[in-house]
């Protein structure tokens, strides 16, 4: 069946069609809020806790200021890595934008963020700040990001699992062979479907302080790797040595976790005791769970080797401000705002993890805030007692390749050995770039 | 009855030739007649060339080059195709898990579809219930949180497993396990047979009842009905939807993203080719070398359809062949 139209009639029907396609297009009369400035704000948060606060914090300078509309687009980091480079990419980089040490480097390099040199100390005064996190978000001499906060490598370790084992929590100062027993232990008393801590063999930070442990390190301050085949063949064959005991999770049950999502870890889920993280998923953790956790250091060496104080603390979130932003001196407001206005201090940082770079900060979070930011606090003035090594700046990814070669060796593709070289070989090709 | 028609004498045009004007063209677009179909591709069209042309022209001559999408291209010549075939291991992987869930889902998909349409055809009560509701799943089941809610029925502690120890088997981890983790994906992927289901439903009720009728005269039972009257008859029903599964199924992206974290895990065992290539692009900033990844899997589908086509002489019978 078809309709008869001469041509006239095609014409004129279909520009009508097209007519009113565009008009429903056109953008309906502009507010007349001209001097309202925009500012687009993204980033990655660790736990819905982080991002409750943050959403607050800026919500509140928006009520203080109601010529300026911040924009929010957080989500957690693995996401946040692809967001954010396709953004930049496309030419449309948020106004300003959370980053780590290796985003940082990244980026800078790149000239997408500007410096921020010229806004301190006036009225971003950092004089209090940790040094290391003020160190972490510099790039080559200058100050391009603002860090946000204090954190640590740590293990959050359920109490009461321990307690229910009957097993003491072992001294901060233990080794990685303490932590292979005490793992296996808690599996043996706990078990079958409960183990002692979770895979952490595809995780960089740990690695990292395994490396430290054996006077090596992960990156060079001149970007370079810092150790050699057999140590992270040692890594690796911990690790699988971990699960040969049961001490840790086999690799399809590990598997399930590790998207950046509290909810999914094995400590959360009731099947492990310990997972090695960094001290700002701790709130997201607590929360999700009716049990007691505390924060206990890494293994710091070896039983023939030295003990030395390895955790280095550093910003777990600085604040960069795109170069082509027509919004920088905006941008530099909310984050004084965040860090030193009273109320928006305490609105950002009570009982999000995140703990504040500055020693004033961390007292007034101490009496105010939770009993989680507490305990993060005293982790951290335990850490600073023997301050460590700072991380020096590596490359973006490499949790994934870490853990597909950890996942190598768990499902039994890869010796320890091949997986240490699959990751060697695939971390040089970007680190020449 | 043909060989009467060619008896005819032609006849003859009553209105003389001066008086009919001519306005009909030999070749070309007959607008009058088509036009209210332009009138209706015109948007797609008018998508296809404003917004997509552009894009696919400029993706081809990206997978010629080094792109990072910060600094400007770098051209490459052919480097990044043979690389591709050449150092790439984890891409073989890619097309090994592509090619083995493309085999897996599509005909368990049709069988099933085919199946259920068949059952549904036997005159049920409450048929338009029924058939809404096996084709729910194809309409949500791409979606992130059926993809989500797939992860925790085949975790470790999910339902499945559950059910499992009930009967005292310790199942494993299905959805993150090398060996089972492409296969609950498949299962995902035949869970939405709903959409050729329908169709296959429309098709099993176009063919006439009489043809059966006549068949079992002669003394067809039910198999012999199946295999010489529904099949024959279904498969140009059976050919278009085969034709749009595999289009399909080489694209599948959003259920492996979610249920892997994005990372075509555990130990690449669901990597897709969809998921490397968007890996390439955004996470390890090689624009050209998954440019040149998609023009590859243009070229793979390209032939998968071509070879379709090709055989469907030899399997297909469409009515009209007398």
């Amino acid at each position: 069946m078809s309709i008869r139209m001469n041509r006239r009639e095609v014409l004129s029907h279909g520009a009508t069609l097209l007519g009113s396609a565009a008009l429903t297009t056109l953008p309906l009369a502009q507010a007349a809020s001209q001097s309202k400035v925009r500012v687009r704000f993204a980033g990655y948060v660790e736990s819905q806790e982080q991002l409750t606060q943050t959403l607050a914090v800026l919500k509140l300078y928006s009520q203080k200021n109601p010529n300026v509309e911040i924009v929010p687009e957080f989500t957690n980091f693995g996401a946040f890595t692809d967001k954010i480079a396709t953004e930049t990419a496309g030419g449309n980089a948020p106004d300003m934008f959370s980053v780590n040490v290796d985003l940082l480097a990244e980026y800078a390099r790149r000239g997408v963020t500007t410096p921020l040199d010229a806004y301190v100390p006036d009225p971003i005064n950092l004089s209090d700040y940790l040094q290391s996190a003020v160190n972490a978000a510099k790039f080559d001499g200058k100050q391009y990001a603002i860090p946000n906060d204090a954190i640590g490598p740590a293990i959050i370790t359920n109490a009461t699992s321990f307690e229910k084992a009957g097993i003491k929590i072992p001294d901060q100062m233990w080794t990685w062979e303490d932590l292979a027993e005490t793992s296996a232990a808690l599996s043996k008393a706990l078990g079958p479907r409960f183990w002692g801590v979770e895979d952490a063999g595809g995780n960089y930070i740990p690695c990292d302080i395994f490396l430290r442990g054996r006077g090596k390190s992960m990156f060079t301050p001149d970007h370079k790797l810092g150790f050699a085949l057999e140590d992270m063949e040692a890594w690796y064959a911990y690790w699988k040595m971990m699960r040969d005991t049961k001490a840790t999770p086999p690799g399809d049950v590990q598997a399930l976790a590790g998207n950046d999502d509290p909810s999914t870890a094995g400590i959360v889920a009731g099947r492990a005791a310990m997972n090695i993280t960094l001290t700002d998923s701790f709130v997201g953790f607590q929360a999700l769970s009716q049990d007691n956790f505390v924060l206990h250091m890494m293994p710091n060496g070896f039983r023939d080797g030295e003990m030395k104080q390895r955790h280095y603390c550093y910003a777990g979130n600085a604040t960069t401000v795109s170069a082509k932003s027509p919004n920088q001196k905006q941008v530099i407001d909310i984050i004084r705002f965040m860090h030193f206005d009273p109320e928006g201090a305490k609105t950002y940082y009570t009982n999000s993890g995140m703990v504040p770079c500055s020693k004033a900060g961390r007292d007034a979070l101490a009496t105010s805030g939770s009993d989680a930011d507490r305990k993060i606090i005293a982790y951290l003035d335990l850490l600073q007692k023997e301050p460590a090594p700072p991380r020096y700046p590596g490359v973006p990814g490499m949790t994934g390749m870490l853990t597909r070669a950890n996942e190598g060796v768990a499902f039994g593709k890869l010796t320890p050995k091949e997986a240490a070289q699959q990751f060697i070989n695939e971390v040089s090709v970007r680190l020449k770039k | 009855m043909s060989s009467s028609v060619s008896e005819m004498a032609p006849v003859e045009p009553v209105v003389s030739p001066e008086t009919r004007p001519r306005r009909r063209k030999a070749v070309g677009i007959n607008a009058r007649q088509n036009g209210a179909a332009f009138l209706f591709l015109s948007p797609w069209l008018i998508g296809l060339v404003c917004l997509t042309l552009g894009p696919i022209l400029a993706s081809f001559y990206l997978s010629l080059t080094q792109y990072d999408m910060f600094t400007p291209p770098q051209w490459l010549g052919l480097d990044n195709y043979v690389k591709m075939f050449t150092e790439d291991g984890r891409y073989y992987q890619s097309l090994r898990v592509t090619f083995t869930y493309v085999a897996l889902s599509v005909p368990l998909k049709l069988a099933f579809a085919l199946g259920v349409a068949m059952l549904l055809n036997r005159g049920l009560k409450g048929l338009g219930f029924y058939r809404s509701v096996y084709y729910l799943p194809s309409l949500l089941g791409g979606s992130v949180a059926v993809a989500i809610m797939w992860r925790q029925v085949f975790a470790y502690d999910g339902i499945i497993n559950q059910i499992l120890l009930k009967f005292g088997i310790d199942g494993p981890s299905w959805i993150t396990s090398t060996d089972y983790a492409l296969y609950t994906l498949v299962a995902l992927a035949v869970w939405q047979f709903g959409s050729p289901m329908v169709i296959f439903l429309a098709g099993l009720k176009q063919i006439p009842q009489d043809i059966y009728d006549a068949a079992e005269v002669d003394g067809a039972g039910p198999f012999r009905k199946f295999f010489s009257v529904t099949l024959p008859l279904l498969t140009p029903i059976i050919f278009f939807n085969f034709v749009m599964q595999i289009i399909g199924a080489f694209q599948a992206f959003t259920p492996a993203y979610i249920i892997s974290g994005g990372k075509g895990g555990p130990a690449d065992a669901t990597l897709f080719y969809t998921l490397y290539l968007y890996e390439q692009a955004f996470t390890n900033f090689q624009m050209g070398y998954a440019s040149a990844m998609a023009w590859v899997l243009v070229a793979i589908i390209g032939l998968a359809t071509t070879l379709s086509f090709q055989s469907a002489r030899y399997w297909v019978h469409y009515g009209d062949e007398r």
